[in-house]
């Protein structure tokens, strides 16, 4: 009787090892520890045996039943461990379901990401209306009375106001500029802040002229102030752009609402400086105007060009955006072109 | 405009080691904008003089001829040629293989090689002048003229750069960068900021002399506020012909066209100094020179051969009987210099820069005289510009005599001097400074520094500004702090962190919630945001039912069809809808921009009167079917209080936008303030502009008249102890029957009730709909029965049969 449950038990384990899936086993087990099952069977004869064997066998049986369950409960785990909730095959490459997204304008998202440098700085972010005067366009940024700019060859001035002067001729804004004169006579000094926006010049279009683009200034005005801290404007906005530390060189520029003026460049970042056709082989490429406030714009702004100083930078949203992603025609920012602006997340 | 290096160092002795490199950038950094510089010998490497020595006959090609040329070489080196004018003993420039030519003068330049042509090997080429770039310095009247070099000294095999006198560097400097700076526009003021730069003398130019006794000519200014100084040197003796060689190359070298000496000198005279000239053939003018404005409808023909109708507005030159030049842009053609001129009138003047400007631009010319003169001339370059003439005619033409001399001169400009505190000069620049490094900055340059007086914590200059920075370049304390930090350098200022007092943080709700706006839109509601010109095409605005008399008006509109500012987002919406349905037939879409219409505001001083400018916001959702388009974009107004976090909004119908469709409109609500709509296009909107077989829900909102919320709202709503039973109903109502209606009905008797779908069609009685909503009942108090919640229910829609005439299609 002994061989018999041996036996038995041998084949159990045989069978629990080669239960492929929970319902094989399961059929294992009604097979052998079942009601009607082999070890039951066996177990009816147990009564037949003299009574020293009985124990003996009686205990055995037991052994062989706790084997036998621990055996099964340990494949039904293995079992479980190797299952999957799909049946048969998953395709793994089909594409996910993804989120219903649009997305801000390619200017927009830069715009912000440059807000939000400024902002950590302590800076204000100003917005000034798209329409302004002669005066604040021109008058009170130093500009002289017969600059080029001033003439409808360049600017757009509002029909009606055309041919007055100062004050009452209106245009849409030619820069940014005059905002600052804005904000300074509302807020004093010292003060630091930012004003994006769009503005227009009345010019031929092509692949790297528009009517209508966006720049973006930052100007800081305080005492004591010197052109050599101004260089913080501009490594903001390049560390933010291109992210990673660019190295500027500030040069000799004109413009008539600064003084000194800047051109300001940034080392190539494709040949690193040593020079290659994107820099022209100069090895610097300008991106953008910057200087002193002109004491005749802090004047205007009521503040005394003795007392405060400051730096201003200007620089070209649209071709920021450009150098950043490869846009290669400036017209597609303004195209309400969905393939174009779709791209941009 | 370019320079030549070679021209600068006549006027300053630079220092020897000094690389084109090295110039470049201290130039760059220090004054103006080195764009390019050009080797001109390197241009011409491997092209050399060759001697002629035979021409055959090309046994296979009439128009050729097989030369053996002495190129220098122990051997003739045979070439074949197709120039018409090749004769034994004749110098010409032969391209070796190596060398690099322009095939007929156009093109990229191509490397000459060794080859055969028509079966004979050529060794290099005999070059006309167009083939290597010397077309204007040798100019020829048939393309398959060769340049004849017969008349210079050379021996075969030289290099032709060598005996050209080609050696020299071009340097090509920015035109912009140097606006502001009127007196770099001759080789003179260049040499005067590099000798500052490298600290080395600059060698003065010649002083004419005018002898005492010498005669006058009369010169009347009668428009003294256009011109304030005319110089008239009168020239006898003259003789009209061909400049010598070298002076040829000096203007060619720099983009000039030489032309005959006469024209040539002035020009030289103008490149020099940077003052233009002009000469008038004297036989020519009648009496006097006088300089007046132009009587309207006066004619004038240019050397140019352009005919010009003048005006009151243009500055001439003239005679007692005719104007004779337009001043300081280009003089007329039957007076200027002429081949049989032997006595001639030379100009040197100051004119106003904007009236030369202007007329510049209304006759269309743009000249070199006329590019400086809108800039602005000093006087005292006036008398270099004599002095350097004088001494060009008096070396290029013997027997040429100084026979009269008028400087009429009515109104004399003073120079500003200015008071610079030392201390101003170190604060600005951040450094200490002292009088000896200020002068070392500033005398190379023309400034004239003293010390005025000394207080017990400063010491003020006093700074003469030179005539040539006088101009309106120079004139504040700030304009001498420039001078100063740009000689000592900008790439020699350290970065000085600046100290920022922080008092409070920034918060500004307006530039907030804008931004809120637009990020709810793209990210929360997926629309993409677009951008479109604030000036509109006439076609979308009267799509849009706006009346253009609403509207503001460019002077100068980019199209006529375009002259309309935008007093609403609208019509840009659907012109970006139409454009777009070509590619898609769904989308989401926004603007948030400024709007512009008549009216008045002030936002910085009385004096100035703006228009009415406001934010708006206009969104479109374009889409098949229009119940969903709408309530799509209708959602997105209902959730965006909460995400953007401004006080709520609600609907009603009062005021309906001409673009909004006859039924399918909402005002979007403010308390009882309108402040914006949504609503289906109007069908006539839609074929106005061409948006077809598709359906679009758009808003337009006023974004001024949102509130922001001081701070984040959002209360807390404890959860329910006890557990919410869902019920869904649907039932048939009238068609008439407003959801607004059946909420109001049942909302006092759930916990909540929500909408869920709507039905009108097949199996649903004509005027009839069919509505499927959905209600959460429940207790505070205790578990709800099933039996309760059938009468929960029975009593519901007891209700809706009673007050609104439903049945119950299923519960």
């Amino acid at each position: 009787m002994k061989d018999k449950l041996m036996t038995m038990r041998d084949e159990c384990l045989d069978a629990i090892a080669q239960a492929g899936s929970e319902q094989t086993l399961e059929e294992t087990r009604l097979k052998f520890l079942g009601k009607k099952g082999e070890l039951t069977s066996i177990l009816k004869l147990l009564g037949k045996l003299p009574p020293e064997e009985r124990k003996e066998t009686g205990m055995l049986a037991n052994q062989v039943k706790n084997q036998l369950t621990e055996a099964l409960e340990a494949r039904e785990q293995a079992l479980i461990a190797e299952k999957s909730v799909v049946d048969g095959e998953f395709d793994l490459t089909v594409p996910g379901v993804m989120p219903e997204s649009g997305s801000l304008h390619p200017i927009t998202q830069m715009c912000y990401d440059l807000n939000d440098a400024f902002h950590s700085m302590g800076f204000e972010v100003f917005s000034e209306d798209e329409i302004t005067s002669e005066l604040y366009g021109f008058d009170h940024l130093n500009f002289p009375p017969a600059h080029p700019a001033r003439e409808s060859m360049d600017t757009y001035w509002l029909e009606g106001s055309e041919n007055e002067t100062g004050a009452k001729r209106l245009c849409l804004r030619p820069h940014l500029t005059g905002a600052s004169v804005r904000y300074l006579k509302e807020h004093g000094a010292p003060a630091r802040f930012v004003y994006p926006g769009r503005v227009y010049r009345n010019e031929n279009t092509d692949a790297r002229h528009e009517r209508a683009f966006f720049q973006y200034e930052a100007l800081i005005v305080d005492r004591d102030f010197s052109f050599a801290s101004g260089k913080l404007l501009v490594k903001t906005i390049l560390d933010k752009v291109f992210g990673r530390d660019v190295d500027v060189r500030m040069r000799a520029g004109f413009f008539p609402f600064v003084e000194p003026g800047f051109e300001i460049d940034m080392k190539c970042l494709v040949c690193g400086g040593k020079g290659c056709r994107v820099c022209k082989h100069v090895g610097w490429i300008e991106v953008m105007p910057g200087g002193t406030p002109h004491p005749n714009v802090l004047k205007a702004a009521s503040l005394d060009p003795l007392e405060w100083s400051g730096f201003y930078i200007n620089v070209g949203l649209d071709r920021l955006v450009m150098m950043r992603t490869g846009v290669d025609d400036v017209r597609m920012f303004h195209s309400a072109d969905l393939r174009f602006l779709s791209q941009f997340k | 405009m370019k320079f030549s290096y070679n021209w600068i160092r006549e006027y300053v002795d630079l220092p020897a080691e000094l690389s084109m490199k090295q110039l470049s950038y201290d130039l760059t950094m220090r004054t103006v904008e080195v764009e390019d510089t050009e080797n001109l010998a390197e241009a011409l490497d491997q092209v050399v003089i060759g001697v002629i020595k035979a021409v055959e006959p090309h046994p296979q090609a009439d128009r050729l001829a097989v030369c053996k040329v002495d190129v220098g070489m122990p051997e003739q080196a045979v070439i074949v040629c197709g120039g018409i004018n090749l004769a034994v003993d004749q110098k010409v420039a032969v391209a070796l293989p190596g060398s690099m030519v322009r095939w007929h003068g156009e093109g990229e330049p191509v490397q000459v090689k060794k080859a055969k042509l028509r079966g004979v090997e050529s060794y290099g080429m005999i070059c006309a002048s167009s083939e290597i770039g010397l077309k204007d310095l040798f100019p020829s009247i048939d393309e398959r003229e060769i340049m004849d070099l017969s008349t210079f000294e050379a021996e075969a095999g030289t290099a032709l750069a060598e005996v050209l006198l080609l050696d020299d560097q071009i340097l090509e400097i920015d035109n912009k960068s140097m606006t502001n700076r009127p007196d770099l526009w001759g080789h003179y003021g260049i040499a005067r900021e590099l000798a500052a730069i490298y600290n080395k003398p600059l060698k003065p130019l010649p002083t004419a002399a005018v002898p005492d006794q010498i005669a006058g000519f009369p010169v009347e200014i009668d428009a003294t506020d256009r011109c304030n100084r005319y110089i008239a040197a009168v020239y006898s003796g003259l003789k009209y012909e061909p400049s010598p060689y070298w002076l040829q190359l000096k203007l060619w070298k720099v983009g000039l066209r030489p032309i005959n000496n006469l024209v040539d000198i002035t020009n030289y005279v103008m490149l020099a100094t940077g003052q233009p000239t002009h000469g008038f053939d004297k036989d020519h003018v009648d009496e006097k020179i006088i300089v007046r404005n132009a009587r309207s409808g006066e004619k004038l023909e240019m050397l140019d051969s352009s005919k010009l109708n003048l005006s009151e507005d243009d500055l001439v030159i003239c005679d007692v009987n005719k104007p004779m030049a337009l001043a300081g842009i280009m003089g007329g053609k039957s007076d200027s210099i002429l081949p049989e001129t032997t006595e001639m009138i030379l100009e040197l003047a100051k004119f106003n820069p904007t009236t030369t400007r202007r007329s510049a631009q209304r006759h269309s010319m743009r000249t070199e005289a006329g590019v400086r003169n809108e800039k602005g001339v000093d006087a005292e370059r006036m008398d270099q510009a004599i002095g350097v003439a004088d001494q060009l005619i008096e070396e290029l033409i013997p027997g040429a005599k100084l026979t009269a001399y008028e400087d009429c001169w009515p109104v004399h400009v003073t120079y500003p001097e200015i008071e610079v505190p030392l201390s101003f000069l170190n604060v600005r620049l951040g450094r200490e400074l002292d009088f000896a490094a200020v002068e070392a900055s500033l005398k190379p340059l023309g400034f004239e520094v003293k010390v005025s007086r000394r207080t017990e914590t400063d010491t003020i200059f006093k700074v003469i500004v030179p005539s040539w920075r006088g101009t309106g370049d120079i004139d504040l304390p700030d304009d001498i702090l420039e001078e100063v930090a740009r000689m000592i350098g900008y790439e020699n200022f350290d970065f000085i962190p600046p100290q920022i007092k922080l008092d409070k943080a920034i918060r500004q709700r307006n530039i907030e919630t804008e931004r809120a706006v637009k990020e709810y839109l793209a990210f929360r509601a997926g629309f993409q945001e677009i951008f479109t010109y604030p000036w509109i095409d006439d076609q979308y605005l009267e799509a849009a039912a706006i009346d253009p008399a609403s509207c503001l008006k460019l002077a100068t509109p980019p199209s006529p069809e375009t002259s309309h500012l935008r007093s609403s987002l609208v019509p840009g919406m659907l012109e970006a809808i139409a454009k777009n349905l070509r590619y898609f037939d769904s989308m989401k879409i926004f603007e948030l921009t400024q709007v512009f219409e008549p009216g008045t505001s002030n936002p910085s001083e009385a004096a100035e009167t703006l228009p009415l400018m406001r934010r708006s916001l206009a969104a479109a959702v374009v889409g098949k079917d229009p119940v969903q388009v709408f309530r799509e974009a209708k959602g997105v107004i209902e959730l965006m209080p909460r995400i953007v976090q401004i006080e709520g909004l609600s609907f009603a119908q009062q005021e309906k936008p001409g673009w909004a469709d006859q039924k399918v409109w909402l005002n979007i609500m403010a308390g009882d303030q309108v402040i914006g709509t949504l609503a289906l296009l109007s069908v006539q909107t839609m074929h106005a502009a061409d948006i077809r077989k598709t359906m679009a829900a758009v808003i337009e909102l006023d974004l001024e008249k949102l509130e922001p919320l001081p701070s984040r709202e959002n209360k807390y709503q404890p959860l329910p102890q006890l557990p919410l039973v869902e019920q869904d109903f649907s039932i048939l109502v009238d068609r008439t029957v407003k959801w607004q209606e059946i909420e109001e009905l049942i909302s006092g008797m759930v916990k909540r009730c929500a909408f869920v779908e709507e039905y009108s069609g097949k199996q649903v009685p004509e005027d009839k709909k069919s509505v499927m909503f959905r209600v959460w009942l429940g207790s505070d108090t205790k578990t709800l029965t099933a039996e309760e919640i059938d009468a929960e229910s029975q009593r519901i829609l007891n209700k809706i049969r009673k007050k609104l005439g439903g049945e119950i299609r299923h519960g």
